[in-house]
């Protein structure tokens, strides 16, 4: 899962990408509304972070505009406005959720992980799939009850199959939604990743699509 | 601070207080309009009945003096003549000249003689005539006199006389006298007549005046009114049109009533902005307190919390005392209720609740700022979905004048069928930031917040049991 967090703050910035990158996620971050702007434009998010005070471009111009474009990724707005009229503003504008400040990042945890779960069609914080199951909120993995230990990249290649079960997610997908955009970026690894997760978890849970991809199966299921 | 037994308030008070302070007593714009009409009419009228009653006794003592003259020529020409009879004079065709003492009479004085021989009509009796010589009254051109004096009996008079000279046959003054009261009668009774008339006049005029001074004055009456709307905020500014000669000063006032409301705007966007500006700061650091341990990072979470709460209150009560000051703004309710409707049913689209609004007037607004409104309305109804187990219900319907005091109103009902509140609960739940239930979020503050801004509205805002069980909360607000 890949995220993206616009904030100006350098501090709040720092601390929200700390907290999201070690529950998991791929994080990229922006400053400004400028910069936020295009890289939601331009890059695949799973979700977006975005603050309503930014400098160069507010955060409802911003949000509006990628809904205009079509960009449909869930945001959690931050505002340090609370009143009902701003929150009808930024619902209106396309926000998914509104977060206030001063918060607790716990809370910002807990409605991203609500939004991914919406986005992807699940009810649950836990996602299976045959004995395989995997806790957003910890983020913790468990093979028939037995936690599992998974290196960061491990776990979020394994959490965005297990939120597109069933549908074939290519290479070039996987990669986007793996890493930030600093990261050198190289689709050989993605195998090297399947293949340990397969030795960990089974090696039918992952199965090649050949020339297309990945798809998660159930072994229980279709 | 105990206030005086006179009821006098303090200077600062006074000054706020308006219409009641009077800094330096100034006669009213209307007293003085008034009083100098009044005045001047007054002055013209005395000045006016004081001539035309002279003019009309000098006539009136002319046409009596002619007619004397009459006599006076007659007599003058028997004497001229010598044709006079003094044992049978006749009366010239006057016979009060020979009833006794009737207040007419004439007189010939021989002046040649030593003592002077004077021959006097039956009406004399013994008496002589006053010489009005003798009383200091002027010779006229024509060489006659006339004047008043005192005859017999302290008879007033009016004489005329003359002297004339025949040479060897004499030298006479021959005097003629009528009664005086005939003249003064008909004077008094013209001056009786003019005072009336005169009186009937100015008080017609003074009234005139009152009414002209009323209807002039209108438009600053009418500019006083607006102005007392605008004091209760029922009214931004002043509309209409207004005579040229206050036009200029409406201008100015809607000028300084504009910067006023920018003052107090930018005031309260600077206090906004400061607060909001420092909950940034503040999410940081809470959020750096939760990442350490020990006793400093326990301090600095619990100093955190205590400044989010200062934050919050200060901005409530900026927010609270603003309200007056937004006059005139008007908020088309259906929208509102309808934007604030899909926003929660975003937030609470986990719940799977059906919120259904029902606006019994397209048109219907709300008298004040949309920001308010949102905040009422989104405040009860986020605490219906909170506690609702199925269904939110809002409706905004005008509330009919006579049971809102005359004045036009709506009424925004918020029914949910969730558990509801028992009456002591109730009254609990608006004390300021009293919570009933801590397992549900929220500050605690929605419903006391709610009353609040109700009240700086002067509206009213009540809890009651919804038909499905649930709570009923019951706002009534200024409507246009």
């Amino acid at each position: 899962m890949r995220l993206l967090v616009v904030e100006d703050d350098p501090d709040l910035n720092r601390q929200i990408t700390a907290a999201l990158e070690e529950a998991g996620y791929a994080v990229d971050r922006a400053y400004d509304g400028e910069e936020g702007h295009f890289l939601g434009d331009t890059e695949p998010y799973d979700a977006i972070v975005l603050d309503i005070g930014l400098p160069k471009k507010d955060g409802i111009s911003v949000l509006e505009q990628w809904r205009r474009d079509g960009r449909t990724a869930p945001v959690l707005i931050l505002t340090a406005r609370d009143r009902w009229s701003d929150k009808v503003q930024g619902f209106d504008a396309g926000a998914d959720d509104y977060v206030a400040k001063p918060f607790h990042m716990e809370e910002v945890l807990a409605r991203l992980r609500a939004l991914l779960r919406r986005a992807t069609g699940h009810a649950s914080s836990e996602l299976l799939c045959g004995p395989v199951r995997l806790d957003t909120r910890a983020g913790r993995v468990t093979l028939d009850g037995n936690a599992i230990k998974l290196t960061s990249h491990e776990y979020r290649l394994l959490a965005y199959l297990m939120h597109h079960q069933g549908r074939v997610v290519s290479r070039t997908e996987l990669v986007e939604h793996m890493y930030d955009q600093d990261f050198d970026r190289d689709s050989n690894t993605i195998e090297v990743f399947v293949g340990r997760l397969r030795k960990k978890l089974g090696s039918d849970l992952i199965q090649t699509v050949r020339g297309l991809g990945y798809v998660l199966a159930s072994p229980g299921g279709a | 601070m105990t206030i005086p037994a006179d009821g006098a308030a303090s200077p600062a008070q006074a000054t706020r207080a308006g219409p009641a302070a009077r800094p330096a007593k100034t006669a009213s714009i209307a007293a003085r309009l008034f009083g100098s009409a009044a005045l001047w009419t007054v002055a013209m009228l005395l000045i006016g009945g004081v001539t035309l009653s002279s003019y009309y006794t000098r006539s009136v003592e002319r046409g009596f003096d002619q007619r004397l003259h009459v006599y006076l020529k007659t007599l003058v020409g028997a004497v001229a003549a010598g044709a006079f009879d003094k044992d049978d004079p006749g009366s010239f065709g006057e016979p009060r000249f020979e009833l006794p003492l009737s207040g007419w009479y004439w007189q010939i004085t021989r002046l040649d003689r030593d003592p002077p021989e004077a021959t006097t009509s039956k009406s004399l009796f013994e008496e002589q005539l006053p010489r009005l010589a003798e009383l200091g009254v002027e010779e006229t051109l024509v060489g006659t006199r006339e004047g008043y004096a005192l005859g017999p009996e302290s008879q007033r008079l009016r004489v005329v006389e003359r002297i004339i000279d025949l040479g060897t046959d004499g030298r006479f003054l021959i005097s003629i006298a009528g009664a005086a009261g005939e003249i003064d009668e008909d004077i008094q009774n013209f001056n009786v007549a003019l005072l009336v008339s005169f009186l009937l006049l100015g008080l017609g005029l003074v009234t005139t005046t009152g009414f002209q001074v009323r209807f002039g004055l209108r438009p600053l009456a009418g500019m006083r009114a607006q102005l007392a709307e605008v004091r209760s905020g029922s009214r931004a500014r002043l509309d209409g049109a207004f005579p040229e000669e206050i036009a200029p000063l409406v201008a100015e006032l809607n000028g300084l009533l504009e910067s006023n409301r920018e003052i107090v705007e930018r005031a309260r966007t600077h206090v906004g902005n400061l607060a909001h500006g420092l909950k940034t700061p503040l999410s940081v650091i809470a959020n750096e307190a939760d990442t350490g341990e020990g006793a400093f990072a326990q301090k600095v979470r619990e100093q955190a919390v205590l400044m989010r709460r200062q934050i919050d209150h200060h901005l409530e009560r900026a927010r609270l005392s603003a309200g007056v000051a937004f006059a005139g703004e008007t908020t088309p309710v259906q929208p509102a209720v309808e934007a604030l409707a899909r926003t929660m049913a975003k937030i609470h689209r986990d719940r799977d609740l059906a919120i259904d609004v029902a606006v019994s007037d397209e048109g219907l607004r709300f008298r004040g700022e949309r920001q308010d409104f949102e905040e009422m309305v989104g405040n009860l109804v986020d605490n219906a979905c909170k506690w609702a187990s199925a269904r939110v219900a809002i409706s905004v319907a005008p509330l009919a004048p006579a049971a809102a005091g005359g004045r036009s109103a709506l009424r925004v009902v918020v029914d949910d069928d969730g558990p509801g509140l028992t009456e002591a609960q109730r009254a609990e739940v608006l004390a300021r930031g009293k919570r009933l239930d801590e397992s549900k979020p929220g500050s605690g503050l929605g419903l006391a917040i709610v009353a609040d801004l109700a009240r700086v509205y002067g509206g009213g805002f009540a809890l009651s049991e919804a038909p499905e069980g649930g709570l009923r909360c019951d706002l009534t607000l200024p409507a246009v």
